[in-house]
Protein backbone atom coordinates (compact mmCIF):
# COMPACT_ATOMS: atom_id res chain seq x y z
CA UNK A 1 0.00 0.00 0.00
CA UNK A 2 3.07 2.69 0.87
CA UNK A 3 3.77 1.83 -2.76
CA UNK A 4 0.62 2.52 -3.93
CA UNK A 5 0.08 5.80 -2.25
CA UNK A 6 4.07 7.05 -3.19
CA UNK A 7 3.14 6.48 -6.68
CA UNK A 8 0.11 8.79 -6.62
CA UNK A 9 3.05 11.67 -7.06
CA UNK A 10 4.78 10.28 -9.93
CA UNK A 11 3.12 8.37 -12.18
CA UNK A 12 5.34 6.15 -12.82
CA UNK A 13 8.92 5.53 -11.77
CA UNK A 14 11.44 7.05 -13.18
CA UNK A 15 15.13 6.01 -13.91
CA UNK A 16 18.18 7.87 -15.66
CA UNK A 17 21.35 5.76 -17.54
CA UNK A 18 24.11 7.78 -16.88
CA UNK A 19 27.36 6.16 -17.82
CA UNK A 20 28.10 2.71 -16.59
CA UNK A 21 25.03 2.57 -14.01
CA UNK A 22 21.33 2.66 -13.91
CA UNK A 23 20.21 5.50 -11.30
CA UNK A 24 16.62 5.30 -9.88
CA UNK A 25 14.96 8.35 -9.14
CA UNK A 26 11.73 7.39 -8.22
CA UNK A 27 12.50 7.31 -4.37
CA UNK A 28 13.92 10.74 -4.57
CA UNK A 29 10.86 12.12 -6.55
CA UNK A 30 8.64 10.70 -3.35
CA UNK A 31 10.58 12.53 -1.23
CA UNK A 32 9.10 15.33 0.37
CA UNK A 33 12.63 17.21 -0.07
CA UNK A 34 12.07 20.47 1.17
CA UNK A 35 9.59 21.67 4.37
CA UNK A 36 7.95 24.30 1.82
CA UNK A 37 7.55 20.98 -0.48
CA UNK A 38 5.73 19.63 2.41
CA UNK A 39 3.55 22.76 2.36
CA UNK A 40 3.02 22.56 -0.91
CA UNK A 41 1.74 19.14 -0.98
CA UNK A 42 -0.15 19.78 1.68
CA UNK A 43 -2.23 22.23 0.32
CA UNK A 44 -2.07 20.54 -3.67
CA UNK A 45 -0.09 23.37 -4.97
CA UNK A 46 2.09 21.07 -6.97
CA UNK A 47 1.28 18.24 -9.42
CA UNK A 48 3.01 14.79 -8.49
CA UNK A 49 5.63 15.66 -10.76
CA UNK A 50 6.45 18.33 -8.63
CA UNK A 51 4.92 20.75 -10.62
CA UNK A 52 3.80 24.13 -9.84
CA UNK A 53 0.74 24.65 -10.24
CA UNK A 54 -0.53 28.11 -11.27
CA UNK A 55 -3.42 29.57 -9.12
CA UNK A 56 -6.06 29.30 -11.85
CA UNK A 57 -5.37 25.79 -12.43
CA UNK A 58 -8.93 23.94 -11.40
CA UNK A 59 -6.64 21.05 -9.86
CA UNK A 60 -4.61 23.90 -7.31
CA UNK A 61 -5.64 23.30 -3.88
CA UNK A 62 -8.20 20.86 -4.98
CA UNK A 63 -9.72 19.14 -2.03
CA UNK A 64 -10.11 15.57 -3.56
CA UNK A 65 -6.62 15.96 -4.90
CA UNK A 66 -5.69 16.71 -1.72
CA UNK A 67 -7.59 13.50 -0.52
CA UNK A 68 -5.59 11.38 -2.35
CA UNK A 69 -2.55 12.89 -1.98
CA UNK A 70 -2.35 13.63 1.85
CA UNK A 71 -1.47 9.95 3.23
CA UNK A 72 2.22 10.14 1.57
CA UNK A 73 2.95 13.04 3.96
CA UNK A 74 2.62 10.48 7.23
CA UNK A 75 4.94 8.92 8.30
CA UNK A 76 3.62 5.80 7.50
CA UNK A 77 5.55 3.41 9.87
CA UNK A 78 4.03 5.27 12.68
CA UNK A 79 0.62 5.61 11.11
CA UNK A 80 0.08 3.36 7.63
CA UNK A 81 -1.58 4.35 5.21
CA UNK A 82 -5.61 4.15 6.50
CA UNK A 83 -5.55 4.46 10.36
CA UNK A 84 -8.30 5.98 11.67
CA UNK A 85 -6.62 9.05 12.78
CA UNK A 86 -5.14 9.66 9.11
CA UNK A 87 -8.83 9.13 7.64
CA UNK A 88 -9.97 11.81 10.60
CA UNK A 89 -7.52 14.22 9.84
CA UNK A 90 -7.66 13.99 6.25
CA UNK A 91 -11.40 13.87 6.00
CA UNK A 92 -11.52 17.30 8.51
CA UNK A 93 -8.63 19.61 6.76
CA UNK A 94 -10.01 19.01 3.19
CA UNK A 95 -13.95 19.31 4.02
CA UNK A 96 -13.00 23.04 4.24
CA UNK A 97 -11.10 26.24 2.81
CA UNK A 98 -9.61 27.40 5.72
CA UNK A 99 -7.44 24.22 6.22
CA UNK A 100 -4.15 25.28 4.23
CA UNK A 101 -0.78 25.87 5.61
CA UNK A 102 0.69 29.03 4.66
CA UNK A 103 4.49 29.95 5.00
CA UNK A 104 3.40 34.00 6.54
CA UNK A 105 0.56 32.50 8.32
CA UNK A 106 2.28 32.10 12.19
CA UNK A 107 1.61 29.51 14.37
CA UNK A 108 4.31 27.20 13.20
CA UNK A 109 7.90 26.95 14.82
CA UNK A 110 11.15 25.48 13.99
CA UNK A 111 12.68 23.51 16.83
CA UNK A 112 16.52 22.85 16.42
CA UNK A 113 18.36 20.39 18.43
CA UNK A 114 21.88 21.82 18.59
CA UNK A 115 25.19 21.12 20.48
CA UNK A 116 26.95 23.78 23.09
CA UNK A 117 29.92 23.82 25.34
CA UNK A 118 28.44 24.66 28.42
CA UNK A 119 31.52 26.11 30.38
CA UNK A 120 33.58 23.78 28.57
CA UNK A 121 31.16 20.52 29.03
CA UNK A 122 29.24 19.06 25.99
CA UNK A 123 25.51 19.50 26.57
CA UNK A 124 22.19 19.60 24.08
CA UNK A 125 20.26 22.66 23.56
CA UNK A 126 16.64 23.03 22.09
CA UNK A 127 16.32 26.87 20.22
CA UNK A 128 12.80 26.87 18.80
CA UNK A 129 12.27 29.45 15.81
CA UNK A 130 9.21 31.20 14.32
CA UNK A 131 9.13 33.63 11.23
CA UNK A 132 8.35 36.62 11.52
CA UNK A 133 7.85 39.86 9.00
CA UNK A 134 9.47 42.40 8.94
CA UNK A 135 10.55 45.04 6.61
CA UNK A 136 9.64 43.87 3.01
CA UNK A 137 9.87 40.27 3.99
CA UNK A 138 10.51 38.42 6.72
CA UNK A 139 12.62 35.94 9.09
CA UNK A 140 13.19 33.63 11.61
CA UNK A 141 13.55 34.75 14.81
CA UNK A 142 14.68 32.70 17.81
CA UNK A 143 11.56 33.05 20.53
CA UNK A 144 12.62 30.27 23.05
CA UNK A 145 15.02 27.77 24.17
CA UNK A 146 15.14 24.79 26.31
CA UNK A 147 18.06 24.03 28.27
CA UNK A 148 17.91 21.52 31.13
CA UNK A 149 20.72 24.02 33.33
CA UNK A 150 17.85 26.61 33.52
CA UNK A 151 14.98 24.68 34.15
CA UNK A 152 16.78 23.19 37.07
CA UNK A 153 17.40 26.85 38.31
CA UNK A 154 13.83 27.73 38.78
CA UNK A 155 12.27 24.34 39.92
CA UNK A 156 8.41 24.11 40.26
CA UNK A 157 8.25 24.87 43.79
CA UNK A 158 5.19 23.35 46.11
CA UNK A 159 3.03 25.49 46.57
CA UNK A 160 3.52 25.41 50.91
CA UNK A 161 7.12 25.78 50.50
CA UNK A 162 6.85 28.71 48.28
CA UNK A 163 4.27 30.49 50.96
CA UNK A 164 7.19 30.76 53.79
CA UNK A 165 8.93 33.25 51.34
CA UNK A 166 7.84 36.73 51.47
CA UNK A 167 8.02 40.34 52.45
CA UNK A 168 5.23 41.52 54.57
CA UNK A 169 3.33 43.96 53.23
CA UNK A 170 3.95 46.77 55.79
CA UNK A 171 8.30 46.48 54.75
CA UNK A 172 8.03 49.51 53.27
CA UNK A 173 7.65 51.45 56.45
CA UNK A 174 10.89 49.88 57.54
CA UNK A 175 13.20 50.99 54.86
CA UNK A 176 13.00 47.22 53.57
CA UNK A 177 15.28 46.51 56.00
CA UNK A 178 14.19 42.57 55.92
CA UNK A 179 15.03 42.47 51.96
CA UNK A 180 18.29 40.79 53.09
CA UNK A 181 16.54 37.82 53.68
CA UNK A 182 15.34 37.30 49.91
CA UNK A 183 19.14 37.63 48.84
CA UNK A 184 20.02 35.18 51.84
CA UNK A 185 19.11 31.85 49.93
CA UNK A 186 19.93 32.55 45.93
CA UNK A 187 17.73 28.93 45.34
CA UNK A 188 14.51 29.98 45.96
CA UNK A 189 14.91 34.05 44.98
CA UNK A 190 12.40 33.78 42.49
CA UNK A 191 9.64 32.89 45.03
CA UNK A 192 10.04 37.02 46.29
CA UNK A 193 8.31 38.06 42.56
CA UNK A 194 5.18 38.40 41.58
CA UNK A 195 2.92 35.66 40.96
CA UNK A 196 3.21 36.55 37.60
CA UNK A 197 6.93 36.12 37.46
CA UNK A 198 8.04 33.29 34.95
CA UNK A 199 11.50 33.05 34.10
CA UNK A 200 12.79 34.40 30.50
CA UNK A 201 14.95 31.64 29.47
CA UNK A 202 15.61 33.52 26.13
CA UNK A 203 16.84 36.35 28.17
CA UNK A 204 19.35 33.72 30.45
CA UNK A 205 20.39 31.95 27.04
CA UNK A 206 21.77 34.96 25.66
CA UNK A 207 23.56 36.13 28.72
CA UNK A 208 25.32 32.85 29.07
CA UNK A 209 26.48 33.35 25.27
CA UNK A 210 27.15 36.89 25.73
CA UNK A 211 29.12 35.63 29.35
CA UNK A 212 30.85 33.20 27.06
CA UNK A 213 29.56 30.50 29.32
CA UNK A 214 27.60 28.78 26.33
CA UNK A 215 29.27 27.88 23.09
CA UNK A 216 27.60 26.83 19.83
CA UNK A 217 29.07 23.81 18.10
CA UNK A 218 26.58 22.29 15.58
CA UNK A 219 22.78 21.69 14.91
CA UNK A 220 21.92 18.25 15.26
CA UNK A 221 18.61 17.91 14.07
CA UNK A 222 15.47 20.13 12.81
CA UNK A 223 11.92 19.57 12.94
CA UNK A 224 8.82 21.91 13.05
CA UNK A 225 5.48 22.00 15.13
CA UNK A 226 3.02 22.64 13.04
CA UNK A 227 -0.05 24.50 15.12
CA UNK A 228 -1.49 26.83 12.18
CA UNK A 229 -4.53 23.68 11.22
CA UNK A 230 -7.60 24.17 12.69
CA UNK A 231 -8.04 21.90 15.53
CA UNK A 232 -4.89 20.06 14.92
CA UNK A 233 -1.47 19.73 16.20
CA UNK A 234 1.57 17.67 14.03
CA UNK A 235 4.73 17.87 14.14
CA UNK A 236 6.74 17.35 10.82
CA UNK A 237 10.47 15.77 11.14
CA UNK A 238 13.40 14.52 8.44
CA UNK A 239 13.09 10.68 7.36
CA UNK A 240 16.46 9.58 5.52
CA UNK A 241 15.40 6.59 4.25
CA UNK A 242 14.88 4.32 1.27
CA UNK A 243 11.25 3.38 0.05
CA UNK A 244 8.71 6.20 -1.41
CA UNK A 245 8.08 7.47 2.45
CA UNK A 246 10.79 9.91 3.13
CA UNK A 247 11.85 13.35 3.63
CA UNK A 248 9.41 16.04 5.26
CA UNK A 249 6.93 13.78 7.00
CA UNK A 250 4.31 14.18 9.66
CA UNK A 251 5.46 12.39 12.83
CA UNK A 252 3.29 13.09 15.22
CA UNK A 253 -0.30 14.43 15.01
CA UNK A 254 -2.81 15.25 17.43
CA UNK A 255 -6.27 16.40 17.25
CA UNK A 256 -5.85 19.78 19.74
CA UNK A 257 -8.88 22.01 19.89
CA UNK A 258 -8.02 25.87 19.44
CA UNK A 259 -8.16 26.82 22.98
CA UNK A 260 -5.75 23.73 24.04
CA UNK A 261 -3.19 25.30 22.14
CA UNK A 262 -2.84 28.36 23.77
CA UNK A 263 -0.02 26.83 26.19
CA UNK A 264 1.44 24.69 24.04
CA UNK A 265 2.03 28.22 21.93
CA UNK A 266 3.04 30.23 24.96
CA UNK A 267 5.83 27.21 24.97
CA UNK A 268 7.18 27.59 21.90
CA UNK A 269 6.94 31.56 21.70
CA UNK A 270 6.08 33.08 25.50
CA UNK B 1 30.08 36.65 -23.70
CA UNK B 2 27.61 35.42 -26.04
CA UNK B 3 25.49 33.68 -22.69
CA UNK B 4 25.71 36.59 -20.62
CA UNK B 5 23.73 38.21 -23.40
CA UNK B 6 21.56 35.68 -23.97
CA UNK B 7 20.93 35.94 -20.53
CA UNK B 8 20.17 39.58 -20.40
CA UNK B 9 18.18 38.97 -23.23
CA UNK B 10 16.21 36.17 -21.32
CA UNK B 11 15.62 38.38 -18.11
CA UNK B 12 14.79 41.55 -19.80
CA UNK B 13 11.79 39.81 -21.36
CA UNK B 14 10.59 39.62 -18.27
CA UNK B 15 11.61 42.69 -16.99
CA UNK B 16 8.49 45.04 -18.29
CA UNK B 17 7.13 47.68 -16.12
CA UNK B 18 7.23 45.50 -12.70
CA UNK B 19 10.15 47.75 -11.05
CA UNK B 20 8.62 48.18 -8.07
CA UNK B 21 6.40 45.11 -8.07
CA UNK B 22 5.97 43.71 -4.48
CA UNK B 23 3.78 40.22 -5.03
CA UNK B 24 5.89 38.17 -8.70
CA UNK B 25 2.93 37.08 -10.62
CA UNK B 26 3.17 32.88 -11.14
CA UNK B 27 4.79 33.48 -14.46
CA UNK B 28 7.27 35.83 -13.46
CA UNK B 29 7.92 33.49 -10.54
CA UNK B 30 8.44 30.74 -13.08
CA UNK B 31 10.85 32.74 -15.28
CA UNK B 32 12.91 33.63 -12.35
CA UNK B 33 13.29 29.65 -11.31
CA UNK B 34 14.66 29.36 -14.94
CA UNK B 35 16.78 31.33 -14.20
CA UNK B 36 17.95 30.33 -11.34
CA UNK B 37 18.01 26.63 -12.14
CA UNK B 38 20.46 27.96 -15.15
CA UNK B 39 22.77 29.23 -12.70
CA UNK B 40 22.28 25.46 -10.63
CA UNK B 41 23.06 23.43 -13.52
CA UNK B 42 26.41 25.56 -14.55
CA UNK B 43 27.29 24.41 -10.84
CA UNK B 44 26.26 20.66 -11.37
CA UNK B 45 28.88 21.37 -14.61
CA UNK B 46 31.52 23.01 -12.65
CA UNK B 47 31.74 19.80 -9.83
CA UNK B 48 31.90 17.59 -12.41
CA UNK B 49 34.39 18.91 -14.17
CA UNK B 50 36.56 19.92 -11.56
CA UNK B 51 36.34 16.77 -9.85
CA UNK B 52 37.05 14.88 -12.88
CA UNK B 53 40.95 13.22 -12.66
CA UNK B 54 40.73 13.67 -16.65
CA UNK B 55 40.51 17.61 -16.05
CA UNK B 56 44.02 19.28 -16.67
CA UNK B 57 45.09 21.85 -13.31
CA UNK B 58 44.59 24.98 -15.50
CA UNK B 59 41.20 24.00 -16.70
CA UNK B 60 39.90 22.75 -13.17
CA UNK B 61 41.12 26.23 -11.78
CA UNK B 62 39.52 28.08 -14.34
CA UNK B 63 36.27 26.42 -14.02
CA UNK B 64 36.70 26.99 -9.97
CA UNK B 65 37.20 30.73 -10.89
CA UNK B 66 33.31 30.48 -12.95
CA UNK B 67 32.19 28.56 -9.93
CA UNK B 68 32.66 31.38 -7.83
CA UNK B 69 31.09 34.01 -10.05
CA UNK B 70 27.79 32.53 -9.63
CA UNK B 71 28.16 32.64 -5.66
CA UNK B 72 27.73 35.80 -3.22
CA UNK B 73 31.04 36.43 -2.08
CA UNK B 74 30.45 35.45 1.34
CA UNK B 75 28.60 32.13 0.49
CA UNK B 76 29.93 29.06 2.50
CA UNK B 77 29.60 25.67 1.46
CA UNK B 78 28.43 22.74 4.83
CA UNK B 79 29.14 19.52 4.23
CA UNK B 80 27.87 16.40 6.67
CA UNK B 81 28.07 13.12 6.74
CA UNK B 82 26.05 10.08 7.68
CA UNK B 83 28.11 9.03 10.23
CA UNK B 84 28.11 12.72 11.44
CA UNK B 85 26.38 15.24 12.25
CA UNK B 86 29.09 17.81 12.25
CA UNK B 87 28.92 20.46 9.07
CA UNK B 88 32.68 20.95 7.58
CA UNK B 89 32.37 24.48 6.58
CA UNK B 90 34.18 25.45 2.91
CA UNK B 91 34.38 28.70 0.95
CA UNK B 92 33.78 27.78 -2.67
CA UNK B 93 37.16 28.05 -3.85
CA UNK B 94 38.23 25.77 -0.88
CA UNK B 95 35.16 23.45 -1.46
CA UNK B 96 36.32 22.27 -5.07
CA UNK B 97 40.14 22.11 -4.34
CA UNK B 98 38.70 19.61 -1.37
CA UNK B 99 37.36 17.87 -4.35
CA UNK B 100 39.66 17.96 -6.87
CA UNK B 101 42.25 16.65 -4.00
CA UNK B 102 40.29 13.61 -3.12
CA UNK B 103 42.87 10.58 -3.57
CA UNK B 104 40.71 7.88 -5.68
CA UNK B 105 42.35 7.38 -9.48
CA UNK B 106 38.99 8.07 -11.28
CA UNK B 107 35.53 9.16 -10.11
CA UNK B 108 32.81 9.38 -11.06
CA UNK B 109 30.13 12.25 -10.57
CA UNK B 110 26.22 12.56 -11.68
CA UNK B 111 23.44 14.23 -11.07
CA UNK B 112 19.71 13.05 -10.96
CA UNK B 113 17.19 14.87 -13.42
CA UNK B 114 15.79 16.18 -10.10
CA UNK B 115 15.83 19.56 -9.15
CA UNK B 116 13.28 21.32 -6.86
CA UNK B 117 12.39 24.33 -6.34
CA UNK B 118 11.25 26.18 -3.59
CA UNK B 119 8.73 29.48 -3.82
CA UNK B 120 10.80 32.40 -3.22
CA UNK B 121 10.54 34.61 -0.22
CA UNK B 122 11.26 37.96 0.52
CA UNK B 123 13.91 38.78 3.26
CA UNK B 124 13.58 41.78 5.26
CA UNK B 125 15.14 44.02 2.41
CA UNK B 126 13.14 43.13 -0.28
CA UNK B 127 15.40 40.69 -1.76
CA UNK B 128 13.77 37.47 -3.04
CA UNK B 129 15.39 34.05 -1.42
CA UNK B 130 14.42 30.57 -2.80
CA UNK B 131 16.74 26.98 -2.07
CA UNK B 132 16.75 24.92 -4.86
CA UNK B 133 17.53 21.12 -4.45
CA UNK B 134 19.84 18.50 -6.81
CA UNK B 135 21.11 14.93 -5.77
CA UNK B 136 24.46 14.01 -6.97
CA UNK B 137 26.29 10.19 -6.87
CA UNK B 138 30.04 10.16 -6.49
CA UNK B 139 31.89 7.23 -6.66
CA UNK B 140 35.70 6.73 -6.37
CA UNK B 141 38.14 4.01 -8.06
CA UNK B 142 41.06 2.97 -6.89
CA UNK B 143 44.23 1.84 -9.56
CA UNK B 144 42.50 -1.59 -9.74
CA UNK B 145 39.18 0.32 -11.12
CA UNK B 146 37.59 -0.94 -7.81
CA UNK B 147 35.05 1.30 -6.37
CA UNK B 148 36.29 2.61 -2.95
CA UNK B 149 33.76 5.04 -2.16
CA UNK B 150 29.97 5.95 -3.34
CA UNK B 151 27.70 8.52 -1.87
CA UNK B 152 24.80 10.00 -2.80
CA UNK B 153 24.21 13.27 -1.92
CA UNK B 154 21.56 16.08 -1.24
CA UNK B 155 22.62 19.67 -1.99
CA UNK B 156 20.00 22.56 -1.29
CA UNK B 157 20.98 25.58 -2.48
CA UNK B 158 20.55 29.47 -1.61
CA UNK B 159 19.36 31.50 -4.54
CA UNK B 160 19.18 35.13 -4.15
CA UNK B 161 16.52 37.08 -6.77
CA UNK B 162 17.38 40.78 -6.50
CA UNK B 163 15.86 43.56 -9.09
CA UNK B 164 18.47 45.87 -10.76
CA UNK B 165 18.66 48.21 -13.11
CA UNK B 166 20.95 48.61 -16.20
CA UNK B 167 21.48 51.63 -18.57
CA UNK B 168 21.27 50.58 -22.22
CA UNK B 169 21.50 53.03 -25.13
CA UNK B 170 20.00 55.52 -22.20
CA UNK B 171 17.24 53.61 -21.25
CA UNK B 172 17.00 52.59 -17.66
CA UNK B 173 15.93 48.48 -17.79
CA UNK B 174 15.32 46.77 -14.82
CA UNK B 175 15.95 42.86 -14.60
CA UNK B 176 16.48 39.94 -12.00
CA UNK B 177 20.30 39.50 -10.78
CA UNK B 178 20.35 35.54 -9.25
CA UNK B 179 22.91 34.73 -7.43
CA UNK B 180 23.69 31.54 -5.21
CA UNK B 181 24.53 31.58 -1.67
CA UNK B 182 24.79 28.86 1.14
CA UNK B 183 25.01 25.36 0.04
CA UNK B 184 23.58 22.94 2.53
CA UNK B 185 25.54 19.40 1.09
CA UNK B 186 24.06 16.32 3.01
CA UNK B 187 24.89 12.96 2.80
CA UNK B 188 21.76 10.75 2.27
CA UNK B 189 23.48 7.07 1.33
CA UNK B 190 26.49 5.04 0.90
CA UNK B 191 25.19 2.66 -0.51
Amino acid sequence: MPLLVGLLWMGHAFAQTVGSFQMDETELYAMTKQMGQFMRRFNYEEDQFGEKLNPKDPRYRNNEMRRQSLPILFDQQKYGTQTELQQYFIEDVTKGDSTFMTFLGGRWYSEVSASFKYKGKSVNVILFLAVEKEGLGSKWVLTNVYFSEFNKMFPTGELAEKEKYFLHPMSHELDFMNIYKAFKNAEVIEYYASKEYQPDYLTLFFYEIKQGNLVFQHVDGVKFHVLQIKDWYFEVSWFNRSGLNSGWLMSNVIYMPEKEKINLIKFYQP
Amino acid sequence: MKKIIATLAFVLCFAGAALAQDELSFERKQAIDSLALEKVRDLSKYIKIAGSKETPFSEANRVIDRAEELFMSDAEIGVSSLSSNQITYYRVRKYFEHLMRLNYDRVEIEWYNIEYVSDLQRQPDGTYVGVITIFQTFRGYNAEGNLEYKDTTKKDITVYVKRKETQIGGRTIGFWDVLLGDMRVKETSNR
